[in-house]
């Protein structure tokens, strides 16, 4: 047992000595009351603080400095619940392929990328999330936005043009 | 011949060294403590690469989402939440009672239809889960416009976050952020958890 021992010194000469109680405290419940609340303690704690990402959404009263952006220029994403649809130019002209891809790092990531390292600073993303997009859909694109280093992004709702497109590619 | 007598070891040991750790220990995690406010729903956020903290300091409005599409909100600022009710319960002809008032203070989070308010109040915030189902926002009847309206006119520094389950749908989001566009509040704070930046 823990003990804290005081009986140091030894008896000399014949000197009249009160009773020694003994100093030795049994330490045990305190150690387990300190090991329980430490447990506990442990449990409720969360160490990993929640983070945040800011969103900046257009001002809608606000009409005027609007800057165009070019079609060539741009890339058009879908996420879905599994995977990410992307098409460049416009969803009802004939032209336009849809493609399909996952979030994974060989995926849409290496799509993006590859766009900006084409098209340069001017490059820019539209979000259009499915129907059937989670709310965890929208933030990896967020993320892939940020990891890409690509500040623009706008997040729209999807059109049915684009829906249509969808449909048609079969995919 | 005398016979050979084994050692006998002392069975004490000194656990003054163990006692220390522990109660060092037990120091660390009774300080870094933060206990997870009370929430009807558990959500679980999806993960960024962000590393901004949430930053609380100026007052948080938090609207939650739920996996199956349930709006909550919350704030920090006590003040505000005395407001909304104040102005909420005046908007529906609900009379407030001391004990309402009470109850509603101590609840975390609101996430009822108006409908519901009276007898959500009336009990113990502990007792109300089952009918936190969330706040309305269809166009139809849009709840959370006004709560969020009334917070914001309370205090227009609040900040707005948005925590949404990781499962939940898009669509509730859409309409949270049209919502909220609409009363010209363009700027929202997505709570994530933190996840590796890839190299």
């Amino acid at each position: 047992m823990a003990e804290i021992d005081s009986s140091g010194g030894g008896k000399k000469g014949g000197k009249k000595r009160s009773k020694k109680m003994s100093t030795k405290i049994d330490m045990t419940p305190m150690v387990d009351l300190g090991f329980l609340l430490i447990t506990f303690f442990m449990l409720t704690t969360t160490l990993a603080k929640p983070v945040t990402m800011q969103l900046n959404m257009p001002d809608k009263t606000d009409t005027k400095e609007t800057s165009p952006v070019k079609l060539s220029e741009s890339l058009t994403v879908c996420p879905d619940e599994n995977k990410v649809y992307y098409y460049q130019g416009i969803p009802t002209d004939a032209g336009t392929v849809m493609q399909v891809t996952n979030y994974s790092e060989t995926g849409i990531r290496k799509v993006i990328a590859d766009m900006k390292a084409k098209v340069g600073n001017n490059f820019t993303i539209v979000i259009k999330p499915t129907k059937k997009a989670k709310y965890r859909n929208m933030i990896d694109m967020l993320d892939e936005c940020a990891i890409t280093n690509n500040k623009r992004y706008a997040l729209l709702e999807i059109d049915p043009d684009t829906e249509a497109l969808i449909k048609r590619s079969g995919k | 011949m005398p016979k050979v007598k084994a050692k006998r070891h002392s069975v004490s040991l000194d656990m003054t060294a163990m006692c220390d750790v522990a109660f060092l220990l037990l120091t660390f995690f009774m300080l870094t403590a933060k206990f997870r406010p009370e929430e009807a729903v558990t959500i679980t956020p999806p993960s960024s690469i962000s590393e901004k903290p949430l930053n609380t300091k100026d007052g948080m409005l938090m609207v939650s989402v739920s996996p199956e599409g349930g709006v909550y909100l919350a704030t920090d600022d006590q003040m505000a939440r005395e407001f909304m009710l104040e102005r909420m319960a005046n908007r529906y002809g609900i009379a407030v009672t001391a004990e309402m008032k009470k109850n509603f203070m101590s609840s975390e989070i609101v996430g009822y239809p108006l409908g519901a308010m009276r007898q959500v109040l009336n009990m113990k915030p502990s007792e109300a889960k089952a009918l936190s189902k969330g706040i309305p926002i269809d166009s139809a009847n849009n709840e959370l416009s006004y709560w969020v309206g009334y917070a914001k006119l309370s205090n227009p520094e609040l900040k707005v976050a948005i925590k949404g389950d990781k499962e939940s749908n898009y669509k509730v989001f859409a309409d949270i952020i049209g919502t909220l566009q609409a009363q010209n509040i363009n700027i929202f704070q997505l709570v994530t958890g933190p996840e590796n930046k890839p190299k």
